[in-house]
């Protein structure tokens, strides 16, 4: 094992992993157009700020490569605090009428449930990162990966949150999976977790049990959400093969489409430019996701590793929920499509996600 | 070492286990892209055509209604402009919290919110629902600034159906309301316009086809908040014809005053006196609740109601009507929207029926204005001639019953003129026993009584002209002398219509053709039939219609019009409404106006003007108003002579 040799930072700058960044870039840009046709032809509400969004992100993304992952591992726990004390802050000040999913500092928005997801899954990898091979067994070991999970899970479904929560639960998991958590903990855990369900139903606000009561009867609530996945639906399958064309898309256009520039910005593309469109979208995130894979298989820390497992998980959760909510698989949850939908959170979680890969590809001092 | 194996092995699992999540993944992905191709390429021509859908909203545009006018064209039923607040729940999405924040802008009662919440759930989503029609100004501005805010809101411009002449027309003009389900149920094609309104009785029923005109359609994309972006015309709607009607307001105004004032003086109703009586009197209560103000002291002091009865005056050249009034009236304008049920029990619940067209629905025994018909068929049968005389000692014995004439001591030796002048009962007794029911029925089957006059108000009723057939096929027995004796004064089963006592009337002067009725203005007098009566036979009724108000014997003789007019020929009629026993009229009879309302005698009066080459006949009847010639009489003149003013420019 070659160790302590000083990495010199044209090394460092070959090593860069610059496919995730074209990639990440090649959705951004697909994204600005979306919005583009979103407002009818206009860079303004939100194609502009995507695009500079999508800047500012990769802006962060070197910066964050600039960052030695150790340093990251090292304040992991902080961090996990930090986000759950956000959270905790959010539930304790509800601002009264509105739903409380963002916090406000100084004009900024943001909702402290995205870093919250990473910082379960750094917090994660560092535990297991941490525990001697030999305890992996132990099911002692995985009481307190339990807590990590469960509290931020908690306070987000109260906010309430539930497909934000979903994919912080199905993201940690991941890491303990990859982990090698023992094959009967997992079906045992499915076992209770289905076992919980209905605990966890009684836990849901009205309306959440109304959008998977709608989900499983489409044809109740013709108004509500049932219109939205109709809508969506049909804007879906108007676009055909090749689509209507760049702002043709007349179900968008014309406002029938709900939240077309945020959670069902898949449907508008999939309108314009039809099952290409969508298929080519899918492709390139299924590259990026790949390649994160591929990377935690070739870094040398183990705290990498996991850490590039979850962040994969947690980007293909995105792209797996939102879709699956546009097509009418999944009640509508309200779950971005990650550098594509509108909305700043969202994108800044991916892109610090994709900046801590990329530290750790950069950082990697396995050097095989 | 060891711990060096285990790494491994910790190294291999992850491995596994990363390409395990990495291959669902990819499996999950295929999934998704199934699902898509699902979507866009196996169901696309479905979704397709529910997209083309969405995107143009087909309306079919509702035509403009014809107007109606009286024949100086003053305005009788018309369109204004009114702005309807709609609610399109579909696009609202969350209809509740949308009425929620419209309640904030305007005022919102709680049974128009239930209302609008029950619509929803009976009509499908796409269709708008009023929330509130006839918008004021102020909401108008209000909403104008904040409905924009409020998914599915929208106003609308639409056309109000107006009645300018409110309740002085409203039986002659009758009213549109919205459609109702029965006459969706009849020809579904109105579904596409749920906002036409349609006639429902009087003119704008009869004329509905003319007045509706045809609707057009037109294209309006609207996006998924139902704001149209974009409106396509593809047919210009093409606006109902306006219709001008013979009626003419100024003599209807006069007309519906003098019978409603009757014999009566007006009372101020802001005197405690009659707001005493108000409130200890049910009747006068109904009267003002359903928005009629004339309220009335009677020869004796008493505070009563406006008369109700009816007046039509008829052209008997051209059969126009210039005027129809029944009594009570009714405003049409409650009913061109949502009736309210408030003014819906208010004329339900009326003693005196408002809503009932007296003129074309009412059925009366026609009394003594009957007579006329009687003697023209005894005279055309040459049963009588003019010198042809009988003896009135005051009543008639046949078989075991006894007839009496309204006047007691009797007319002494009199012929038909002197009899139709004095109105003597037992000179028609005496002249219908010898003519036969059969031949009287004829003749008043040629005068216009027991059919439909055919006037343009839908749902006239017949009346009766009994006969031998007629009482056999209606009671199963057999006509008796007696029931001719009293049909001969219109009374027992004879029935008639006010329109039809003045379509005789109109007959009788114009002498030569069978006139019929019509409330739109004539631009040429149609051929009528001939009326087929020998002129000799109804110059001697003429005759006896003008001794009746000109002689000094005559039932009407205080109440003929000035020479300067040309005179009025006429004849009374005093209906007894409550049978008089023998005991009381030994006791001696109670006079009308000492007995209540509902059991006086009804005043009939028939008649024409001018005397010599008459121009318009006319009816009244007065119900339970007294004797025709104290009651109806002096209702006619003023009326004719209204009439016969305005048409020599005098006012």
């Amino acid at each position: 094992m070659i160790t302590g040799q000083p990495i010199t930072l044209w090394r460092r700058f070959l090593r860069f992993p610059w496919h995730l960044l074209l990639l990440s870039l090649a959705l951004v840009t697909v994204g600005s157009l979306a919005l583009y046709s979103a407002s009818e032809g206009s860079w303004s509400p939100w194609a502009g700020r995507h695009a500079v969004r999508g800047g500012v992100g990769v802006v962060l993304v070197f910066i964050l490569a600039f960052i030695d992952l150790r340093l990251l591992r090292k304040w992991s726990y902080f961090i996990l605090l930090a986000a759950v004390g956000m959270l905790f802050v959010l539930m304790v000040v509800d601002s009264g009428r509105f739903v409380s999913r963002w916090i406000t500092i100084g004009g900024f928005t943001f909702q402290p449930s995205e870093p919250a997801k990473i910082a379960v899954i750094m917090a994660l990898a560092r535990y297991f990162d941490e525990q001697p091979p030999e305890r992996m067994q132990s099911l002692l070991v995985y009481l307190p990966p339990l807590v990590l999970i469960t509290v931020p899970f908690l306070l987000i479904i109260k906010q309430p949150d539930l497909g934000t929560a979903l994919a912080l639960l199905l993201g940690s998991l991941s890491v303990l999976f990859a982990a090698g958590m023992p094959w009967r903990y997992i079906f045992t855990a499915i076992v209770l977790g289905l076992g919980s369900l209905p605990v966890l139903w009684m836990q849901l606000h009205a309306y959440q049990k109304e959008r998977v009561m709608t989900f499983l009867h489409p044809g109740a609530d013709a108004l509500g959400a049932g219109y939205q996945i109709t809508q969506s639906k049909i804007a879906l399958g108007s676009g055909g093969l090749f689509g209507k064309g760049f702002l043709m898309g007349s179900q968008s256009q014309l406002n029938y489409l709900p939240e077309k520039q945020t959670d069902f910005v898949f449907t508008m593309i999939g309108e314009e430019f039809g099952l290409v469109g969508n298929l080519f979208i899918l492709s390139v995130y299924l590259l990026l996701i790949g390649s994160i894979l591929a990377i935690s298989l070739r870094v040398g820390s183990r705290f990498a590793q996991l850490t590039c497992v979850g962040i994969a998980m947690m980007l293909f959760l995105y792209v797996f929920v939102n879709v699956a909510m546009v097509t009418g698989l999944l009640p509508v949850v309200g779950a971005p499509l990650p550098l594509i939908s509108y909305g700043g959170t969202a994108m800044l979680t991916v892109f610090v996600g994709l900046g801590i890969v990329v530290s750790a590809v950069v950082h990697d001092r396995s050097e095989n | 070492m060891n711990k060096k194996a285990r790494e491994k092995e910790f190294r291999r699992v992850m491995t596994r286990r990363s390409l395990l999540l990495g291959g669902m993944q990819l499996g999950i992905a295929s999934f998704l892209g199934l699902r898509l191709y699902q979507l866009q390429v196996a169901q696309n021509s479905q979704y397709r055509r529910l997209s083309d859908r969405n995107q143009f909203d087909v309306k079919i545009v509702a035509p403009q209604r014809g107007r109606v006018f009286d024949r100086k064209m003053r305005l009788l039923a018309g369109n204004a402009e009114s702005y309807q607040l709609r609610v399109t729940p579909l696009h609202a999405k969350d209809l509740p919290q949308v009425l929620d924040d419209l309640s904030t802008i305007i005022e919102l009662k709680p049974r128009e919110r239930e209302e609008v919440i029950a619509a929803a759930v009976k009509n499908p989503s796409f269709r708008p629902i009023v929330v509130r029609g006839n918008l004021t100004q102020r909401e108008l501005a209000r909403l104008a600034v904040r409905s924009a805010y409020l998914p599915g809101v929208t106003f609308e411009k639409v056309l109000r159906r107006i009645y300018p002449q409110g309740a002085l027309t409203g039986h002659v003009t009758g009213y549109v309301s919205p459609l109702t389900s029965r006459e969706l149920e009849l020809n579904p094609a109105l579904q596409q316009l749920p906002d036409l309104a349609t006639g429902k009785i009087g003119i704008e029923n009869a004329l509905e086809s003319r007045l509706r005109g045809k609707p057009g359609s037109e294209r309006v994309e609207v996006n998924a908040r139902g704001r149209p972006i974009r409106v396509l015309r593809d047919f210009e709607p093409s606006a109902g014809q306006d219709v001008r009607l013979a009626l003419d307001i100024g003599v209807q105004l006069e007309a519906a005053e003098v019978l409603r004032r009757g014999r009566s003086q007006t009372v101020n109703l802001s005197l405690p006196e009659a707001q005493g009586a108000i409130a200890g009197n049910a009747e006068l209560k109904s009267h003002i609740a359903a928005g009629d103000n004339l309220v009335l002291r009677d020869p004796k002091g008493n505070i009563t109601p406006a008369e109700s009865g009816a007046v039509v005056v008829m052209d008997v050249r051209s059969g126009e009507i210039v005027s129809l009034v029944s009594a009570p009236m009714y405003d049409p304008n409650i009913f061109t929207e949502k009736l309210l049920t408030r003014d819906w029990r208010r004329l339900n619940d009326h003693p005196r029926t408002p809503l009932l067209n007296r003129v074309t629905t009412g059925m009366y025994a026609p009394g003594s204005t009957f007579k006329m018909v009687v003697a023209l068929a005894a005279l055309e049968a040459g049963i009588i001639n003019e010198r042809t005389s009988f003896f009135c000692k005051g009543d008639m014995e046949l078989g075991n019953a006894t007839f009496h004439c309204w006047q007691k001591l009797g007319h002494g030796t009199v012929n038909v003129l002197r009899a139709l002048e004095q109105s003597c009962d037992v000179f028609f007794y005496e002249v219908a026993l010898k003519t036969g029911i059969q031949r009287i029925k004829n003749m008043a089957l040629r005068l216009g009584f027991g059919a439909e006059t055919g006037i343009d108000i839908p749902g006239e009723k017949t009346g009766i002209i009994p006969s031998h057939d007629w009482k056999l096929a209606t009671h199963g027995v057999a006509w008796t002398p007696g029931e001719t004796v009293v049909a001969s004064i219109g009374q027992g089963y004879v029935l008639a219509t006010p329109i039809q006592l003045a379509l005789m009337t109109a007959r009788i002067a114009n002498g030569q053709f069978a006139v019929e009725p019509s409330l739109l203005a004539r631009s040429k007098t149609p051929e009528f039939a001939p009326l087929d009566i020998p002129e000799s036979a109804l110059r001697i009724v003429r005759q006896g219609m003008k001794m009746v108000t000109h002689s000094g014997r005559g039932t009407a003789r205080n109440y003929n019009l000035g020479v300067e007019f040309g005179g009025m020929a006429g004849k009374t009629g005093t209906v007894q409404v409550k049978r008089i026993t023998k005991e009381q009229r030994e006791a001696g009879i109670v006079k009308n106006i000492d007995r209540p309302w509902k059991e006086r005698d009804h005043a009939l009066f028939v008649g024409y003007t001018p005397v010599t080459d008459p121009r318009y006949a006319i009816s009244v009847v007065v119900e339970h108003g007294g004797s025709g010639s104290s009651m109806a009489a002096p209702i006619a003149r003023k009326i004719l002579e209204k009439i016969l003013r305005s048409d020599r420019g005098l006012v």
